[in-house]
């Protein structure tokens, strides 16, 4: 099922994976190229420190290249799957400073998001391609017109790295509303970055 | 038919979040559910796209020199680790008792001989060298090759490169030795060859490298730099 609903992009990035997975260094490069800006990024936003990040970004990208072979397309897309990689050693940073990330999730009105996804997409295409930034603005308007509960689930989920059980009790909700409303978000994500 | 319920445990499990027996649980369940498993694909192609709400940062052009020394490094020690692999499963067990009491008997007389060979080489500057092979990495010439003898006693060493063409103006070939102990690798000068492509020089590294992985020439600004900045054109381990 993969392979038939798979991206052109997606497609690209699983030969060059192949390509890595078999020994390939301009390969690598190749992929380092397309991928380290998003995965700068993300390292970047939940340890705080462009130097973490640096290294963050280095660890990624070394298991990357020692796990190109088991890489399987059936689970998820190479980018997600770089993606997923990239939060897990920077969770695992955060870890062993021994503090979580506190990220802030204000109850802001939808306006104020769509100024801040504005000026965030000035940024990025200022750094980046035409064709990367109306993805990243695409990703950024989906979520900013996800339910505000449903979205703010999903920030804690994924860069706060809170538990279940933890967002539960900072949003004074039950255990599972909040999974509902996890799945719901990523869900509905999905499924509207796909028409 | 999945319930919401198991759509739930997925979206926590693609996002980390289950408690280990928990995920372990919901594995076994993935494997033997199909429908499941697709669920879990889009569950976590969504949770890749949140990551794009950052704003794009651009990491630091040295980031990757970094990272594709490092795996140059790696691609160098892939090469060696299939001569130090462990016998393979298929040995019977019996076979593999009776080795196991001769590696002891082995070991035994391995500290004997390691005693011997420590007290040879405080006598003797030769038994104390260790020799490195450099091959290529793009963009050196693919019969571009290098030896390095390193004594760690006297923290210097000779090295002997042929076949590299001087590099262009305003450029210096730099050696580097790869040590264990520092994060980044210690410069050991520059090395000029002559128009055949031909050195052999005595270097001396800036600090002290006492666990020397590695050694390496990259291409740098004319004069050196105090930490490696070009591509690597030669890498080798002992």
């Amino acid at each position: 099922m993969a392979d038939v609903t798979a991206t052109a992009q997606e497609m690209a990035d699983r030969a060059m994976i192949a390509r890595v997975g078999a020994g390939d260094q301009s390969a690598f490069g190749a992929l380092y190229d397309r991928l380290s800006g998003p995965l700068y990024s993300l390292a970047l936003k939940m340890l705080g420190d462009a130097s973490d990040a640096q290294d963050a970004l280095q660890e990624v990208f070394v298991q990357i290249w020692s796990r190109a072979r088991t890489y399987d397309p059936e689970k998820s897309s190479v980018f997600s799957w770089a993606v997923l990689l990239t939060r897990s050693r920077a969770i695992d940073r955060l870890r062993a400073r021994g503090r979580r990330l506190r990220v802030v999730v204000e109850s802001k009105p939808d306006e104020a998001r769509v100024a801040e996804a504005t000026n965030a997409s000035m940024v990025e295409s200022a750094a980046d391609t035409a064709e990367k930034s109306d993805e990243a603005a695409r990703v950024r308007y989906v979520l900013n017109n996800l339910p505000s509960e449903q979205r703010q689930a999903i920030d804690l989920a994924f860069f706060g790295h809170l538990t279940h059980h933890e967002i539960a009790s900072q949003l004074g909700e039950p255990l599972g509303t909040v999974k509902a409303r996890i799945r719901r978000g990523l869900l509905k994500l999905r499924e509207q970055l796909r028409t | 038919m999945i319930s919401d319920e198991q759509q739930d445990q997925a979206a926590l499990y693609v996002l980390g979040l289950l408690a280990p027996h928990e995920a372990a649980a919901f594995e076994s369940e993935l494997s033997a559910n199909a429908e499941l498993r697709d669920i879990a694909r889009e569950l976590r192609e969504a949770a890749g796209a949140v990551a794009l709400m950052t704003p794009l940062q651009t990491p630091p052009a040295s980031l990757k020199q970094r990272i594709m020394h490092e795996i140059a490094m790696k691609t160098e020690e892939r090469t060696v680790i299939p001569l130090r692999r462990a016998p393979p499963g298929w040995v019977p067990w019996a076979i593999a008792a009776a080795l196991a009491v001769f590696c002891g008997l082995l070991a035994l007389d391995h500290l004997r001989l390691q005693r011997q060979l420590a007290d040879i080489r405080a006598v003797d500057p030769l038994m104390q060298t260790t020799f490195y092979a450099l091959a290529p990495s793009a963009p050196a010439p693919a019969d571009a090759k290098a030896t390095v003898a390193w004594q760690p006693g006297s923290q210097s060493g000779v090295i002997r490169i042929s076949n590299l063409p001087a590099p262009e103006p305003g450029k210096d070939y730099q050696l580097w030795a790869v040590d264990a102990e520092h994060k980044d690798p210690i410069s050991a000068g520059i090395v000029r060859v002559d128009k055949n492509g031909v050195a052999q020089i005595r270097f001396k590294p800036v600090e002290k490298a006492e666990h020397v992985k590695a050694f390496a020439i990259s291409l740098e600004r004319e004069g050196g730099v105090p930490k490696k900045e070009g591509p690597i054109l030669l890498v080798g381990s002992a």
